[in-house]
């Protein structure tokens, strides 16, 4: 499974368009553990990096994978690991380093069952561990959730651009059920200008006095100047990285959210309300940090009620709640893990309320 | 428009390729489509089966529980989806390795030996997965042999082209299968 930048549709897996696309973005260093349902990933890197000279390796665990991603991205080059659920939960102290070291990794979270082993199906049930995050201190992750496999290889692209423009740790959120699937896809070249990091990259000294990168602070003021200028930053990502899909909310009195794969469902669910003459409408968040709140806030004004679709057991609405703010009644609709649930049955939900 | 296909059988009789021949093929008709397979914890000779959806829209749900076209290679498979046929839908039952039965008056049945068509005309039966897209080909009319053919070029790699030609064969045998002999 290799492909190259084409204009040509190709029909692949999203776990390969995401690998490919990481590729073609310049990611130079793969470090990964393997685990189901994102082992293609690693797959396609074991080859593909070879062949062009670049770095792969299979790390003994994910602390190592993570670690080592650290290390490669502190030297100015781009840099990813990928995982899942579980595993990714071993990585969230490297990611509260990263975040402090202000460092571009780039992590592709592929979603399984949890909470612990759990199982290999789909889920969303860490919206929480990518948005909040395991790890310690003030710190966000930019996280970004793709809904079909053309996404998934543009906003691997996205990632990689955000990642470095803001030096900050940047997720690509998928789950399983993109992982596995096929659809067509067609691989454009890497769109982003190249970011400038000759200004802290770890690169030789060769003719400059050294550079340390590092996550410590020991003296209190410090640590309140860094946190400042890191939640300055989070500002700005709001103001200008804060992206979303609508679909028919100009007239809309119940609003559907939905990130990922579950937004597909929503979307024909919609369709569906509309053709019995129900006023219904799309948000589909795009970029889960930054959330687009601001948005959704506007829309609680004039909607009736507002339904966060998910497949876990409710954890997106909590960022939907913050951004309503009672401005309007706010329910779920979920699966606690596997395939979200079927267009017809999210129909009858709407309308059982009515 | 949207249609959705399932093919299903045991581990090993290439229900997979099949269906990503399939995808392929709606692909290179410039449809939207999607492919996506059971998985899980499974084991060589469980069942094993993938849903195609072809659509002029976005596709939306990627799983489904009842298609318009069901591919069945096992017994096992002809138990499991034979309620999961949309009404007027049809289902293609390998009759070489289930029994020809019908529980439904509602949906089509079309029965056809495909591994033993396999087996006495082609000298494989691994090729009875593509035999079963030519006879899909023939009672969906929603994919032609010519672009079925196409799509093999995208999915079979090159190291394994030399069985190309082989597979166009079986395709051809399933399209031209007498459906009136069942």
């Amino acid at each position: 499974m290799t492909a190259t930048i084409t204009d040509k549709k190709i029909l692949m897996k999203g776990n390969y368009a995401i690998a490919n696309a990481a590729v073609l973005a310049g990611c130079q260093c793969y470090f990964g553990y393997p685990i189901t349902p994102q082992s293609e990933i690693g797959e396609f890197m074991s080859g593909k990096m070879q062949e062009l000279h670049r770095a792969y390796v299979s790390a003994e665990s994910e602390l190592a994978a993570i670690n080592m991603t650290i290390g490669a991205c502190s030297t100015g080059v781009k840099a990813m690991t990928s995982s899942s659920s579980c595993a990714v939960a071993l990585m969230q102290e490297g990611l509260s380093y990263a975040t402090s070291d202000q460092l571009p990794i780039v992590l592709v979270s592929v979603m399984r069952g949890g909470p612990g082993l759990g199982n290999i199906y789909p889920s969303q049930g860490d919206y929480f561990q990518a948005t909040r995050g395991g790890g310690n201190g003030d710190y966000h992750l930019i996280v970004l959730a793709p809904s079909t496999v053309q996404e998934c290889a543009d906003l691997t692209y996205k990632a990689f651009y955000l990642a470095q423009k803001y030096r900050n740790p940047t997720v690509l959120l998928a789950d399983g059920l993109l992982g596995q699937m096929m659809e067509p896809v067609k691989f454009k070249p890497y769109p982003y200008p190249e970011i400038d990091n000759s200004d802290w990259a770890l690169d030789g000294a060769k003719g400059r006095d050294g550079r340390i990168i590092r996550s410590y602070a020991p003296l209190a003021d410090d640590q309140c100047i860094f946190l400042e200028k890191l939640f300055n930053k989070y500002k700005q990502l709001e103001e200008n990285e804060t992206e979303w899909e609508e679909i028919g909310t100009e007239d809309a009195d119940i609003i559907l959210i939905a990130f990922g794969s579950t937004a597909r469902n929503v979307k024909t669910a919609a369709k569906i309300c509309r053709q019995k003459g129900l006023k219904v409408g799309v948000l589909r968040p795009i970029t889960l940090f930054p959330f687009p709140s601001k948005r959704i806030s506007e829309l609680s004004k004039s909607a009736k009620k507002i339904y966060s679709v998910e497949v876990n057991m409710g954890q997106m609405i909590q960022d939907i709640k913050l951004a309503v703010n009672g401005q309007a009644p706010v329910e779920l609709i979920n699966r606690p893990v596997g395939n979200p649930p079927a267009p017809e049955e999210i129909v009858s939900r709407i309308e059982e309320s009515i | 428009m949207e249609k959705d296909f399932i093919i299903a059988g045991f581990g090993g009789q290439g229900v997979l390729l099949a269906g990503e021949v399939l995808a392929n093929a709606f692909m290179l008709d410039d449809k939207n489509v999607t492919w996506y397979p059971s998985y899980g914890a499974e084991m060589r000779g469980g069942t094993v089966n993938c849903t195609v959806v072809m659509s002029d829209e976005e596709v939306s749900a990627v799983q489904k529980t009842s298609a318009d076209f069901i591919i069945v290679l096992n017994q096992a498979s002809f138990d499991k989806y034979t309620s999961w046929v949309k009404k007027g839908g049809s289902i293609i039952v390998n009759s070489s390795l289930a029994a020809i039965k019908k529980t439904r008056d509602d949906i089509n049945y079309i029965f056809v030996p495909i591994t033993k068509m396999a087996q006495e005309t082609l000298g494989n039966i691994k090729m009875s997965n593509i035999l079963s897209l030519g006879i899909l080909s023939k009672i969906s009319k929603l994919v032609s042999i010519e672009t079925l053919e196409k799509a093999l070029h995208n999915v079979i790699p090159p190291h394994r082209a030399h069985l190309i030609p082989k597979n166009i064969q079986a395709l051809k045998l399933g399209y031209e299968y007498d459906l009136l002999k069942i």
